[in-house]
């Protein structure tokens, strides 16, 4: 992990997988940076206003055109930047695949031109990966120093100023949970062992995903909740919208992945998306009948690796038009997770559909 | 020369020294409030003139009176026919409401100058217009200049525009510099939206003729400082009110208008129906955040509304500590700045309380819309306002029973044990014969118990109305109440109506009026032939009886009338069941069970046993429907005047194959009547049942089915079990419980029972 080298950087996408928002955007955020003349908070490289810009999309008076990385209410975005400008942190909730992640990293990228400190919650997750851990060679051979002292990402961002990021919170263990409540209320890390401890500099603040509907996961104390400003993230409101979000998102994944952007034509993106969005809500889209549900989430995000999966299957091993019958598989495996309850869901769908 | 015209000759030598400062607000607009107070304090004029019916001035004085409380509105109503009615309300953030209360309170006088309400409601009658609001305008204006702003949101325009200015300049004529602007800009869009010059809807041109003139009576009385306090529309329209070409257009337009007998009035009106869109509503999406913004402008608004908001959200359980409020007033300022705004707006303090206290759920957010953005506020009026009879007597009972009329819906449960509860039932129940829907009986907790009554009440501000419609029935709540009960006894021909009518006024402890309504009954029941409605009545009337020493009610001549009905009844039984067809049958199968239930609830030995002989007679006669002749059996059988061997002849004899099978089945759902106990538990009733089934042809028992099936499938799926099993069994005779029993096991029991019992074995 490097440290952040801000959107100066230039954009090196080749090799790169999928290079990090503040690279891929580095001449969005320029641009913004370069025009914005409104008071930035400490530490901000945006004002708060350009900011939702950067995240909602428009054209700037320079001609730039900012592309919308968020599609989906205006006031949720304006709601987390102002936020993160004040005393709280913030905590993205929602489905998965409502681009708590995706959001999490652009307000990151555009706030402290940096994206790259994460946690990654899961149960093993230990609290070095909140506080600070050792080397242990050093600690040692040297005893307790500073040099001893291997920070964490919640370690750095507070020395640095900057937003760091905490992916799936609720899937932390709860004592590790609880090692964020002084660091979000004192602004400090204290280091008992070193008899110090690390004060926050302005721009420090916190951005927290977890989703609603996971299960086997540990409740945030309350404690903990008091310290987050909360934001549900929607799933898509509309067939359009969400269409709309996964044609973008196919095309930039399939630019990614050297696929024709041509070959996922859009009405069968929006035969995709119907199937999801039905199958989501327990009815037809035009609300005459009603469905069983599968046990997976039916998320955007899985109808957009759907298409992907699809289209590189129509370009590596068809003749490169994208059919609904290549897409029938992918979707099958996204519908089937529970091989008993959801293949007669399945089955029951195909033949409501095939009633229509 | 006529005097309207001498009037404007003299109106412009007088304008050429006076100011007319035309304060041009948006209806119920906070910041137009405070405008409008701004510009009143820092420039006193010598009037006030309020775009208000002409016809209010002589009650717009009571909004000195400090138990006046908005909001209110004023009430205009056609005398003699109170339902054509009109309001307009005011709240405290209202402009105008601000005006007359600065004039009042500092000794200028106020004057009315909009169209009188005796033409409004004249006019309207006429079809002249179809809909009368206190801003009625042609197009939304303020939508068009929020267009040209760039604004897709009209209200946030103005929010932004007008009413955020928290520091309006100092200095007279600055203080009027935004309703300058208004005025300039409403003169734009008038310019595009009626290119005539002049409104396209008559009564809108009568109305502005009637302000104009109100504004040159007020030059010709030698005012030298005018302050016109109305809706920005208007502005436009009023510069040229001195013009002399323009007085004499106007003088010949207000010519001739039609009018009608009009009363005026104060009533209280409520936050939830400013906010509605229907009806008389305002259509102001917020009036509690605006009441709001009104009560505490300065610097800690904000902070104070989540002060409120926490409040409200404890009161509901929700967690919500004195950080959390800090915090969302926080997020709220960093949100206007986001969003570039001067000052946190509803949308942000809604999205801030959403975020940081409601845990962005939708739930937190319901409640604080409609306990505190729209709000439960009711307004109060003097006690001197003028008012009808009816309502003044109407007010005093409800401060007698203490029952303050609320906005919101509540539950009251009464105890009609006690003496204040019974008079506040009496209340109620005397309102709502009034046809005033204040409150409702519902289903409660023990809603059974004869002494408990459950009501949900809300007062809605057009309830005024329909009181006012009641008054003239009567001065008083009582007499009222009493005269509409006589008015519609002389009109409800049917004895069920009369005796829902006794009911009634039994219920409200009219009991005056009782006698004669009993004396109608009476008259009604000698002469009416039909027995079905003399049997509809009885369990109302029982009813009353059985409960009437509750309400300590006398209801000794009741239990005359009802005797005296149910000799009727039972001699006139048998031939009104004669020859029915299904339908009547299955109705008159219900009111035997009613009467049945009502008579068992009396308890008179020598009423019963009439009506059991009838009923006997009832079964023995050929020609009765089936349907009827098998509940009588029924109804005979469970009161044990036939038992054994008598009942089972009887359905024997009906189930004989030589009665018609479909007739024969009607028989059975008669008798079962929609339970298998009997069947299941009577070995020989079941052995009848069974051999006459078995014994149908083919073809007959397809024509009876649908019946059978309705019969037996309305069973209790246990009931049907347990009949299939006795059946399959073949017990066909003896009693299959006795048989069942194993003396060892009952006598182990029994001792338990013996001690339970307290008996000695």
């Amino acid at each position: 992990m490097s440290p952040a080298d801000g959107p100066a950087a230039t954009p090196e996408p080749s090799g790169v997988l999928r290079p990090h928002a503040e690279v891929e955007f580095a001449h969005e955020l320029a641009a913004l940076a370069a025009l914005d003349d409104r008071p930035r908070p400490g530490n901000w490289r945006l004002s708060p206003a350009a900011v939702v810009t950067y995240l909602m999309g428009g054209t700037l008076t320079d001609g730039t055109v900012v592309t919308p990385k968020y599609i989906g209410p205006r006031r949720l975005i304006e709601t987390a930047v102002a936020t993160l400008a004040t005393d709280r942190a913030l905590l993205l909730l929602g489905l998965p695949g409502t681009a708590k992640t995706w959001v999490s990293e652009h307000l990151a990228a555009a706030i402290s031109g940096s994206s790259t400190l994460l946690v990654q919650g899961t149960a093993g997750t230990a609290e070095e990966a909140i506080r600070y851990g050792w080397n242990y060679a050093r600690l040692l051979a040297e005893g307790p120093s500073p040099a001893a002292l291997v920070p964490s990402p919640v370690h750095r961002a507070m020395e640095a100023g900057s937003i760091v990021r905490i992916e799936e919170l609720t899937r932390l263990p709860s004592d590790v949970q609880d090692a964020l409540i002084t660091v979000l209320s004192e602004k400090t890390l204290p280091i008992p062992e070193l008899g110090s401890e690390v004060q926050a500099r302005q721009g420090f603040n916190l951005i927290a995903t977890a989703n609603d509907r996971d299960r086997g996961v540990n409740e945030l104390s309350s404690a903990l909740r008091r310290r987050f400003n909360t934001v549900i993230l929607p799933t898509p409101a509309t067939v359009d919208e969400e269409v709309d979000i996964v044609v973008r998102r196919v095309a930039a994944l399939g630019a990614a992945l050297s696929l024709p952007a041509q070959a996922a034509p859009a009405d069968e993106i929006r035969r995709v998306v119907t199937v999801f969005r039905e199958l989501r809500h327990g009815q037809s889209d035009d609300g005459r009948i009603k469905l069983k549900s599968p046990s997976g989430t039916m998320s955007t995000a899985e109808a957009i690796s759907v298409v992907v999966q699809g289209l590189s299957m129509a370009v590596h091993l068809g003749d490169g038009r994208l059919r609904f019958d290549d897409l029938l598989s992918g979707i099958e495996a996204a519908v089937v997770r529970d091989p008993v309850h959801d293949t007669v869901v399945w089955r029951e769908y195909l033949d409501s559909l095939a009633m229509r | 020369m006529p005097s309207s015209a001498r009037a404007a000759h003299r109106a412009a030598d007088a304008a050429a020294a006076a100011r007319v400062r035309l304060l041009g607000i948006r209806h119920h607009g906070p910041g137009s409030a405070r405008a409008v107070a701004a510009a009143l304090g820092a420039d006193p004029p010598d009037i006030v003139l309020i775009e208000c019916p002409a016809d209010a001035d002589g009650v717009v004085a009571l909004a000195a009176d400090p138990e006046m409380e908005p909001p209110v509105a004023l009430l205009a109503y056609v005398v003699d026919q109170p339902e054509r009615a009109a309001f307009f309300p005011f709240a405290s953030f209202s402009p105008e409401w601000v005006a007359i209360r600065w004039a009042l309170e500092h000794g200028v006088p106020v004057r009315c100058i909009d169209l009188p309400a005796r033409t409004m409601l004249a006019a309207r009658s006429l079809g002249t217009s179809s809909v009368l609001s206190a801003d009625q305008r042609p197009v939304d204006p303020i939508a068009e200049l929020a267009a040209a702003a760039g604004y897709d949101d009209a209200e946030r325009w103005w929010e932004d525009v007008v009413e955020h200015q928290l520091d309006p300049v100092v200095g007279p004529a600055a203080a009027d510099a935004p309703f300058v602007a208004v005025g300039e800009a409403m003169a734009a869009v008038r310019a595009v939206v009626e290119p005539l010059g002049e409104p396209t809807d008559e009564l809108e041109r009568w109305r502005e003729a009637h302000l104009r003139s109100g504004i040159r009576r007020a030059l010709a009385d030698g005012c030298s400082n005018i302050a016109v306090v109305c809706g920005a529309w208007h502005v436009p329209a009023l510069e040229r009110a001195s013009d002399p070409a323009l007085a004499r257009r106007d003088a010949a337009a207000l010519r001739g208008l039609p009018r009608a007998k009009v009363a005026l009035t104060w009533v209280p009106w409520t936050h939830r129906r400013l906010a509605s869109r229907l009806g008389y509503g305002a259509g102001v999406t917020a009036p509690g955040w605006y009441h709001h913004l009104h009560r505490h402008a300065g610097p800690d608004v904000i902070a104070r509304w989540f002060a409120e908001v926490a409040r409200v959200l404890r009161a509901a359980d929700y967690p919500v500590s004195a950080a959390d409020v800090v915090e969302a007033t926080r997020l709220a300022h960093a949100l206007a700045v986001v969003r570039d705004r001067p000052l946190a707006g509803l949308s942000e303090v809604d999205d801030a309380a959403r975020a940081a206290l409601g845990a962005g759920g939708d739930a937190p957010m319901r409640l604080i819309s409609s306990e505190l953005v729209v709000g439960a506020h009711i307004g109060s009026v003097p006690a001197s306002t003028p008012m009808v009879p009816l309502a003044r007597s109407l007010a005093a009972e409800q401060q007698r029973c203490r029952m303050k009329p609320t906005s919101d819906e509540r539950l009251v449960e009464l105890d009609l044990r006690g003496q204040l509860d019974r008079s506040r039932s009496h209340l109620l129940h005397r309102v709502a014969i009034l046809g005033v829907p204040w409150g409702r009986v519902v289903d409660g907790r023990g809603s059974t118990g004869t002494f408990r009554e459950t009501w949900t009440v809300r007062w809605e501000p057009e309830h005024e109305v329909r009181v006012i419609e009641a008054s003239a029935l009567g001065t008083t709540l009582a007499t009222a109440a009493q005269a509409a009960l006589m008015q519609r006894a002389a009109s409800a021909p049917s004895i069920s109506d009369l005796s829902a009518l006794v009911e009634a006024a039994l219920l409200a402890g009219l009991d005056d009026v009782v006698p004669s309504l009993l004396d109608l009954l009476v008259a009604e029941a000698a002469l009416t032939s039909d027995v079905l409605r003399l049997m509809g009545s009885v369990p109302v009337l029982v009813r009353t009886i059985r409960y009437g020493d509750v309400r300590a009610t006398n209801a000794e001549q009741l239990h005359e009338v009802v005797a005296a009905m149910m000799v009727r009844i039972t001699a006139g039984l048998v031939p009104a069941c004669a020859a029915l067809d299904d339908d009547t049958a299955s109705a008159v199968a219900d009111q035997i069970t009613e009467v049945q239930s009502a008579l068992s609830l009396l308890a008179d030995q020598q009423m019963a046993a009439t009506w059991r002989d009838a009923l006997r007679d009832l079964v023995e006669r050929s020609r009765v429907h089936g349907l009827v002749q098998g509940l009588a059996t029924r109804v005979l059988a469970d009161t044990g005047v036939l038992v054994a061997d008598d009942l089972e002849r009887r359905v024997s004899l009906a189930l004989s194959p030589a009665v018609v099978p479909h007739e024969a089945a009607a028989f059975v759902e008669g008798f079962v009547g929609g339970s298998g106990a009997v069947l299941v538990h009577d070995t020989a009733l079941r052995a009848v049942v069974d051999r006459w089934l078995c014994s149908l042809p083919a073809d007959a028992f397809t024509g009876v089915l649908p019946l059978l099936r309705r019969t037996f499938g309305a069973f209790a799926p246990a009931e049907r079990r347990a009949l299939g099993e006795r059946l399959r069994r073949g017990e066909r005779s003896g009693s299959s419980l006795v048989e069942a029993l194993d003396a060892e096991r009952v006598a182990a029991g029994l001792d338990t029972l013996a001690l339970l019992l307290g008996a000695q074995r």
